[in-house]
């Protein structure tokens, strides 16, 4: 068996040659073909008993996570399973076979609240082992209605379990910059968008239909896969394929937002596990995260927000005949 | 037919020569032709034409990065959706109880599009989208009450009220959609002819109906009220 360890920040998870039916999730390269990297048992953690600074404690962090494993418990549709099995004073991102979140200083990384690492069998795609560190130069906050100036310990425990789990980011954001060369978030439509709300902020302690699609696709409840629909199609302009380009699909009688990208060269794009329904798709280029954030190879963003010229049905346990969507550059 | 021309008298076309000998049909059986004689079968087949309706506003949404547990929304764009008015075919077999009241029962078919429209996107202009173009089912029954003559002798009123079950199915029958139907209308037969001995009545018929929509395609599951308005051949078994 061949382990490799890898950072997620570090995370190239997007090529020219990974199948369309790829979702916002983590993928392995196995004998050139791409598979979902996730637990194929239940997930078993410990929690590092070292303390934040600024007075949240290694239980903080440990009620923290319990809170956020329940809520990804909770989501009918997939089959999570997440035990813990107690306090360690081991460390996160060690290769000790054992699962740890915990707090580490890491002043290097002044942007990075925390950061999720794995440990993956090269051979089928099954995690092994992942580690998440929160980093505690910042100030957290464990407060039931949050602090004003901290970050949310539960909010980002949420989003990391989500990569622990195997997703990836989802990009159904809006962001604006920064003076100081950063991003601000204005609003979101998934905890696994890369950037944090800002500090004080608790309302993402829940889960929208973007996660709630994406972990189900990884760990589909019984039924799922005849139960939900698919929507697939293809983002092209000036008649060639579009890599990259981001399709939002919102039912609009739910209002449930998914969303996912062109995942290769032809523009080819999937988005599975919706609710049966029709559905408007709104294509967008990625200009509201970093591009490395998503994709590893360079993307054209030259377009203009485009929507398909109908609805298209997800059928239930199957997918609507592909639909060509045309964006214009800028 | 050879016509010979009669010193005083002008000639007319053929073809008005057939419609008087029509007319002239349905005047001869006209004082006993205008009522539907029970117990008989009254077939309709026409056309129809449905008027549009609103399906519903849709808003895409997103989580706004302010404090508090439930901040408001942000609106990434909307959407506002209607049924848009399309022609259909509709066929009746109704059958007279007494002369003056009917059961009936149909079905119609229609293939009407769903128009979209983003009213508000934070990145592009407001634009209606192509659609998509839906076919639609009804089957229906329905009580019809005539009234007394109106307008001459070949000329019946009627109001009408029923119901049915509505099928939509979208454009890539993968997903049927159903509701209900229930309506409310008046309208006219005008017999062009009358019945007697083998002889089979027909006419036209006209509705004008007011239908309320429950179920089927709808972004805010709402009640929507449409009308109708239907021309058909009816013939009197």
């Amino acid at each position: 068996m061949r382990l490799v360890a890898r950072l997620l920040a570090a995370w190239a998870m997007v090529s020219a040659s990974t199948p369309v039916e790829a979702y916002l999730k983590l993928g392995a390269s196995i004998d050139g073909r791409v598979v979902d990297v996730t637990w194929r048992a239940p997930v078993r953690y410990f929690v590092s008993d070292a303390d934040a600074d600024g007075g949240v404690s290694a239980s903080d962090l440990r009620g923290a996570v319990s809170r956020a494993s329940a809520t990804w418990q909770a989501v009918s549709s997939a089959t999570v399973r997440l035990e813990f099995l107690g306090m360690t004073a081991a460390v996160p991102g060690m290769v000790d076979g054992r699962t740890t979140l915990g707090f580490q200083d890491r002043p290097e990384l002044d942007r990075v609240l925390a950061a999720t690492s794995f440990l993956i069998d090269t051979t089928d795609g099954a995690i092994v082992e992942a580690d998440v560190f929160f980093n505690s130069r910042f100030k957290w906050s464990v407060a039931a209605a949050g602090t004003p100036g901290r970050v949310d310990l539960e909010s980002v425990a949420l989003h990391e379990l989500g990569h622990l789990l195997g997703l990836s980011h989802s990009a159904l954001g809006e962001t604006e910059l920064t003076g100081s060369g950063g991003r601000r978030v204005i609003a979101s439509g998934a905890v696994m968008f890369p950037i944090a709300m800002a500090p004080g902020t608790i309302a993402d302690r829940v889960l929208q239909a973007d996660d709630r699609a994406g972990i189900s696709d990884l760990y589909p409840a019984t039924g799922q896969l005849t139960s939900t629909g698919g929507i697939t199609g293809r983002v092209t302009k000036n008649g060639q394929g579009l890599l990259g380009a981001h399709v939002v699909a919102l039912n609009p009688e739910t209002g449930a937002m998914v969303a996912n990208f062109a995942l290769n060269a032809k523009g080819e794009f999937a988005i599975v596990r919706l609710e049966p329904g029709p559905y408007i798709l709104r294509v967008e280029p990625l200009d509201d995260a970093e591009v490395e954030s998503f994709f590893s190879t360079a993307i054209d963003v030259d377009f203009r927000v485009a929507y398909a010229s109908r609805m298209v049905v997800a059928p239930r346990g199957g997918a609507s005949a592909p639909i060509e969507i045309k964006v214009v550059p800028k | 037919m050879k016509l010979h021309r009669v010193p005083g008298v002008p000639t007319v076309p053929g073809w008005c020569l057939v419609l008087v000998l029509v007319l002239g049909a349905g005047a001869a059986y006209a004082q006993d032709a205008p009522d539907l004689r029970a117990p008989r079968l009254v077939l309709d087949g026409g056309i129809m034409w449905s008027g549009s309706y609103g399906i519903g506003d849709a808003t895409a949404l997103l989580r706004s990065n302010a404090t508090g547990s439930t901040p408001p929304p942000f609106t990434l764009f909307s959407a506002s959706s209607e049924v848009g008015s399309a022609p259909g075919a509709v066929a009746r077999v109704g059958f007279t109880l007494t002369p003056r009241l009917a059961v009936e029962g149909g079905v119609a078919f229609g293939m009407p599009r769903i128009h979209v429209a983003i009213t508000r996107d934070v990145e592009a202009s407001p634009q209606p989208l192509e659609g998509e173009q839906l076919k639609q089912y009804l089957f229906d029954a329905a009580v019809v009450w005539h009234l007394p003559r109106r307008g001459g002798a070949r000329l019946r009123p009627f109001v009408v009220g029923g119901g049915g079950y509505l099928r939509q199915l979208h454009e890539e029958r993968t997903l049927v959609e159903t509701g209900q139907l229930y309506y409310f209308g008046f309208g006219a037969r005008y017999w062009l002819r009358g019945g007697s001995g083998t002889a089979r009545a027909f006419g036209l018929r006209g509705d004008l109906r007011a239908n309320l929509r429950r179920g089927g395609i709808d972004f805010e599951d709402k009640n929507r009220v449409f009308p109708t308005l239907a021309v058909h051949l009816f013939l009197s078994l």
